[in-house]
């Protein structure tokens, strides 16, 4: 009937336009697949190279210069990543690709797209790139850092550390005001450093300061009950903003403190506009800071948005500037091929963040070391990053990234080897499918590596599967409490091992929160390495404990580590002095300006 | 005007037994709020833990709890968001236009298209077009809403770039107040389309069941043997009755049209309820979650007291008050 | 979200083989029986022709379809095989649709004819019981079901059937009431059968073809409800199903559409036959409506 027929070829019509839609409209991802399809070819056939890079980049600490324990320069070293490296996972070099030209010009809006909602602005009391971002931008600090690592003038105009190193002084910039006009005086230093040490999830950073002095509104000295080699780094805009203490110091809660969003009034660079939880964050250049002619951005907007896919599209068409969110190295790579887009690895060196394969060492299969060493040797990492990842992270084989100079590059890799994976699990007493095992993850973005985890371990003979869980508080508590038996995790060394690297393996840090000790592993030797490796200002000192740890560790295996994802940021060419230092968008964009 | 009262005293124990339903639910589930609550900071001293769980009053008896939380409802105080330690009040009217602005359009939108589209099949049943548009109709019923979103935003901002990729309006607009209107509707247009089509389906089928129905009731051929022209005897007997069921229908399907906005705004980080909400559920936000439960479940209740008081208004035949079949 | 406007009043209890007639020459009918054929036959019969395992690696991530050494229809973004997700996915999908419409067919119907049949305070009391759940949000809740107790297929199945049963019930009850009244009922009633023979041996039957429909609908409403909680990160990643490969794939569909687009299109298609069948029913049943 023809009524029928009609009506058939229309249904087909409509089926084939549909196809031929989603086809068309993603020709351009076709193109970016198959160079992406290159690009993984190439960095495959680099893999061996891949392996060999590390240990061209180890003779570079070596290569420093000073020798001498002066606690200013402790933390000197080159940070750059090595150029063949970022070259090879296709890192763009910033000042190749968007030359700042030309003298800065005031005025611009920058737009930041980030997929991190933070739970409000005040940076003391709340660790986290979320609150990090938009801190440092309301929020100054003592000292700033370069690209060496080296600390900088900022809202401490000198310091000094005393012989003991049992005293810091700082001296204050003259004439610094809160957003409310209110003068910055050593007293809020005092408040915000006390507060920090209470109130700030990095237990360790603070823990040593005793007291701050207040001897006159420009002055502080910090006592501290021990020599901290950390406590300048920690004084990095991200880590201990000034907060004012005549707005915080009220009695409240400082945690749930209503000012910590409404009317943040702040001592940094830009001040807030607008705050919408969850969406947008504005901030405004503030006319009176205490750097002349800083900063020479007009607004900051931050656009919080649940899914990197739009930041990636906004990138694209221009409509967002800057991002470090997005998402999936599938994204990452789609960017790379764009030529209006600069995608950097460069940037954010202090983060030191590291995937890893944490075990329960509790439980008891795992309490046997060959069991984890056998894990050790059936998971991939090379594949892991050069695969799954798609080359854009680098494989990593201890848990202190290689850009610190504590990097010790000479530990037991377990490079994938199924046979003497089995072995060891045989000589453990285990034969195939005796072993039965649930690997977490973080949720959701870790969900592609643990799921590479799963099927290596069936590879071995070990009936694994994924232990899912739907948000992030329920595996922080899961894994907080024990309760897992392997989880992937992601953990940042944030500059210092002191503040990031200790959490993780002292004995005496297993309090049942996450991002301690959750894998329940107890060693005295490496308490006490790491002890005596938090309390001397002797880099060298510092760099043979430090060598020494990781090697136990890596005999060990309580971890086993898997990649150093460089934190890759995605830049609009117009972005001139982009923020790619030690601390990348964790701090204040003084000197960034756009050409139009 | 008695019927009314009833409605709005039956409304409010129907939402005082929504709140008991999803409190319970809440309580029931397994993990503890106040490791939630203590977020990163606290979360492994068990000291903090237990001084979190007093002052949030998390040890006290279910029922106490249950009491006291409606008892804030009652006062208009919905608690304040573990997240953000911001009042769930101030969240949800911060989120709460743009949804109602997304369903709204959305919801025009399908009823207008949707009784044009019944209308005209009605009159043509025979014809391919007639087909065609049934089959579209369907399809757009029977595609995941985000599918049809995710693809729509690859065509038309990707490829094409009309439309903006995602959000309610540019970051870095400047304007003065119409242009500002004019970019969210901008910003509206994809959303909106991907929820209308949803429910484009169902308005156009429903109305063109009305349509046929009147277009062969006796009292429309009389008018038509009277000699009225074919023109009055559609748009002004026929459709007032296609439109009834259309409108009632849609009253009602507003809290299904709410649950399709979840979808679409997350698809296009449109800030409405519906993100809000989930970001609550990801993030174990029990305040947060119950506050926008419980607006959703007014809003429904409001739209069906209006969605009835027009139905009257319509249907002159309709006077008796009393149980909704 | 879906409700189920069912035009009832005028489906008359036409004998079936009358029905069966008229729905075969539905062309559009027709199709989508055929079309649900296809994916169940695909679902359960596929794997036999095609038994790649849908989560093991199997080349690179992200190759599109038809790239050499990649499978037909290429890979996700961990590098397992979309056909065979696509082939496998289904029986995840369906299962978990298919227990939650059974469990919204059991909850609806039964409270619907419990309350259509005796009236009084028990239909209200069932009704305002209704009420409750159709004012909630249903994804909403359903979303806050699964996170709350673990994506299991079980904890979806109960999520989902949880919050479509209204509709179902007040169709039920709308029938109920119409049917209740009628000659051969009273008839039963007068030669002395239980009320639970009259329910389900005399209405239910007569009640069918609506109820046939509505479950028609309801199941793809189910379909389409996995495949939103799937999407929004509420599936159980050790089950695959199609709704959690476009979830999954959410984060790189930029540049790989395809782990998108073909289980997107296999949803579809399911959802899409199904509502034509029940399209097709409906008319079957209803001689007014044939004037299409």
């Amino acid at each position: 009937m023809k009524r029928n027929n009609t009506l058939q070829k229309f249904f087909a019509l409509l089926l084939a336009l549909a196809l031929v839609a989603a086809a068309c409209g993603s020709s351009d991802d076709g193109d970016g697949v198959a160079s992406g399809g290159d690009d993984d070819t190439s960095v495959a056939a680099d893999a061996d190279g891949g392996e060999a890079e590390p240990e061209e980049a180890e003779p570079e600490p070596d290569a420093e210069p000073e020798e001498e324990t002066d606690p200013d320069d402790q933390q000197a070293i080159d940070t750059e990543l090595d150029e063949e490296e970022l070259e090879e996972i296709g890192s763009d070099d910033v000042e190749e690709a968007a030359p700042a030209d030309g003298d800065p010009v005031p005025g611009g809006t920058l737009v930041l797209g980030s997929t991190q909602v933070p739970r409000h602005l005040n940076g003391a009391v709340q660790s986290g790139y979320a609150t990090a971002v938009p801190g440092t931008q309301l929020n100054a600090s003592p000292l700033l850092f370069d690209d060496e690592f080296n600390p900088q003038p900022y809202l401490a105009e000198s310091w000094e550390v005393a012989e003991d190193g049992l005293s810091v002084t700082l001296n204050l910039v003259e004439g610094a005001v809160f957003h409310d006009g209110v003068p910055i005086t050593s007293e809020d230093v005092a408040f915000s450093m006390i507060t920090a040490r209470d109130n700030h999830p990095f237990k360790p950073m603070f823990a040593p300061v005793t007291e701050v002095e207040t001897p006159d509104p420009l002055t502080a000295i910090v006592r501290l009950s021990q020599p901290h080699p950390a406590i300048l780094l920690a004084m990095s805009p991200g880590l201990l903003p000034i907060i004012p203490k005549h707005i915080f110091d009220d009695g409240q809660d400082i945690a749930t403190h209503p000012r910590n969003t409404e009317d943040f009034v702040g001592s940094g660079p830009f001040r807030l506009t607008e705050y919408e939880a969850g969406s947008i964050i504005r901030m405004e250049k503030f006319e009176d800071f205490f750097i002349p002619e800083r900063p020479y951005l007009d607004e900051i907007i931050i656009e919080i948005t649940p899914d990197p896919n739009s930041i990636v599209l906004g990138l694209e068409n221009g409509t967002t500037h800057v991002s470090a969110s997005m998402g999936s190295a599938a994204n990452i790579l789609r960017l790379q091929d764009n030529p209006d887009v600069i995608v950097t690895a460069q940037g954010h060196e202090a983060i030191g963040q590291v995937t890893w394969l944490e075990f329960n060492v509790e439980d008891p299969v795992l309490s046997d070391a060959r069991v984890r060493q056998a894990i050790g040797y059936a998971v991939d990492r090379d594949f892991l990053a050069d695969v799954i990842q798609q080359g854009t992270q680098f494989p990593q084989a201890t848990g202190i990234v290689e850009a610190s100079p504590f990097y010790n590059d000479d530990v037991e890799k377990y490079d994938v080897d199924l046979d003497a994976a089995r072995a060891l699990l045989t000589e453990a007493g285990y034969a195939d499918g005796d072993i039965s095992l649930a690997v977490d993850y973080i949720p959701p973005g870790q969900q592609a590596d643990a799921e590479y985890i799963v099927q290596a371990l069936q590879d071995i003979g070990i009936d694994a599967e994924l232990n899912v869980s739907p948000d992030f508080p329920t595996w922080a508590a899961r894994v907080a409490a024990g309760e897992h038996q392997l989880t992937v995790n992601n953990v940042w060394n944030w500059g210092d091992p002191v503040i990031g690297v200790h959490r993780t393996y002292l004995s005496t840090n297993r309090v049942g929160a996450i991002w301690t000790n959750n894998t329940g592993y107890t060693n005295d030797e490496v308490d006490s390495l790491l002890e005596q490796a938090g309390q001397t200002f002797d880099r060298d000192e510092r760099i043979a404990l430090y060598g020494d740890f990781q090697e136990i560790i890596a005999d060990e295996v309580p971890i086993y580590f898997l990649t150093n994802p460089p934190f890759w940021q995605a830049i609009n060419p117009s972005v001139q002095n982009p923020s790619v230092g030690i601390w990348g968008l964790m701090s204040p964009m003084l000197d960034v300006w756009i050409a139009e | 005007m008695r019927a009314i009262a009833t409605r709005v005293a039956w409304s409010l124990g129907l939402l005082l037994a929504v709140i008991v339903l999803n409190f319970t639910l809440i309580q029931l589930a397994p993990g503890d709020a106040a490791v939630v609550l203590a977020g990163e900071s606290g979360a492994g001293d068990p000291e903090v833990l237990e001084q979190i769980r007093e002052e949030y009053g998390l040890n006290d008896p279910f029922i106490n709890q249950l009491g006291s939380y409606v008892g804030k409802v009652a006062t208009g105080d919905l608690g304040e968001s573990f997240f953000f330690n911001q009042p769930v009040t101030e969240l949800i009217s911060a989120r709460i236009w743009p949804t109602v602005l997304l369903v709204g359009t959305a919801l025009i939108f399908a009823i207008i298209v949707g009784i044009g589209v019944g209308v005209y099949t009605a009159r043509r049943p025979e014809s391919g077009s007639s087909h065609a548009l049934t089959v579209l109709a369907l399809v757009g019923f029977s595609m995941p809403v985000f599918f049809t979103g995710l693809q729509l935003v690859i065509l038309f901002s990707s490829v094409l770039g009309w439309t903006p990729v995602q959000g309610m309006r540019d970051v870095r607009f400047e304007g003065n107040w119409l242009q500002s209107q004019l970019d969210v509707a901008v910003h509206l247009i994809l959303p909106a389309f991907s929820l209308a089509l949803l429910y484009l389906a169902q308005y156009s089928r429903l109305s063109r069941a009305s349509m046929l129905e009147v277009l062969q009731s006796d009292f429309v051929r009389t008018a038509r043997a009277k000699g009225l022209s074919e023109q009055v005897v559609v748009y002004k007997h026929a459709l007032r009755n296609a439109v009834i069921p259309v409108v009632t229908v849609a009253g009602l399907q507003f809290g299904s049209l709410l649950s399709g906005a979840l979808v679409v705004e997350t698809v296009f980080n449109w800030p409405g309820l519906g993100r809000l909400a989930f970001d609550a559920v990801l993030r174990r936000d029990a305040p947060v979650l119950l506050g926008v439960l419980f607006m959703s479940a007014v809003l429904v209740l409001i739209v069906n007291l209006l969605t009835d008081v027009v139905y009257r208004l319509i249907d002159p035949r309709i006077r008796v008050g009393g149980s909704s079949a | 979200m879906t409700d189920l406007v069912i035009d009832s009043g005028e489906m008359n209890a036409a004998p079936t083989r009358e029905a069966w007639r008229m729905f075969v020459r539905n062309k559009a009918a027709v199709g989508g029986l055929i079309i649900l054929i296809g994916v169940i036959l695909m679902t359960y019969l596929g794997p036999l022709f095609y038994d790649q395992d849908p989560t093991r690696i199997v080349a690179r991530p992200i190759q599109g379809p038809g790239t050499e050494d990649a499978p037909l229809l290429g890979t996700d973004y961990l590098g397992r095989d979309v056909l065979a997700g696509v082939i496998n996915g289904g029986s995840t999908t369906l299962r978990v649709a298919a227990v939650a419409a059974l469990l919204i067919a059991f909850i609806g119907m039964t409270i619907g004819a419990l309350a259509g049949f005796y009236g009084g305070w028990v239909d209200n009391l069932l009704m305002r019981f209704t009420e409750i759940f159709q004012v909630l949000p249903a994804l909403l809740f359903s979303m806050v079901v699964v996170a709350l107790f673990d994506p299991t297929p079980t904890t979806i199945s109960i999520a989902i059937g949880i919050v479509l049963w209204p509709q179902l019930a007040r169709l039920t009850r709308a029938e109920f009431l119409r049917l209740k009244n009628l000659e051969f009922v009273k008839a039963e009633r007068a030669i002395g059968a239980t009320d639970r023979h009259i329910m389900f041996k005399v209405i239910l039957p007569n009640a069918f073809p609506p109820l046939i429909v509505a479950f028609t609908l309801v199941m793809g409403s189910a379909i389409l409800f996995e495949a939103y909680l799937a999407f929004l990160g509420l599936g159980d990643p050790n089950e695959l199903s199609w709704g959690l490969m476009i979830g999954l794939n959410r984060p790189t569909f930029l540049t790989s559409w395809w782990t998108i687009t073909f289980p997107g299109l296999a949803i579809f298609l399911t959802v899409l036959s199904l509502s034509l069948i029940g399209d097709g029913i409906q008319d079957a049943y209803n001689p007014k409506l044939r004037g299409r």
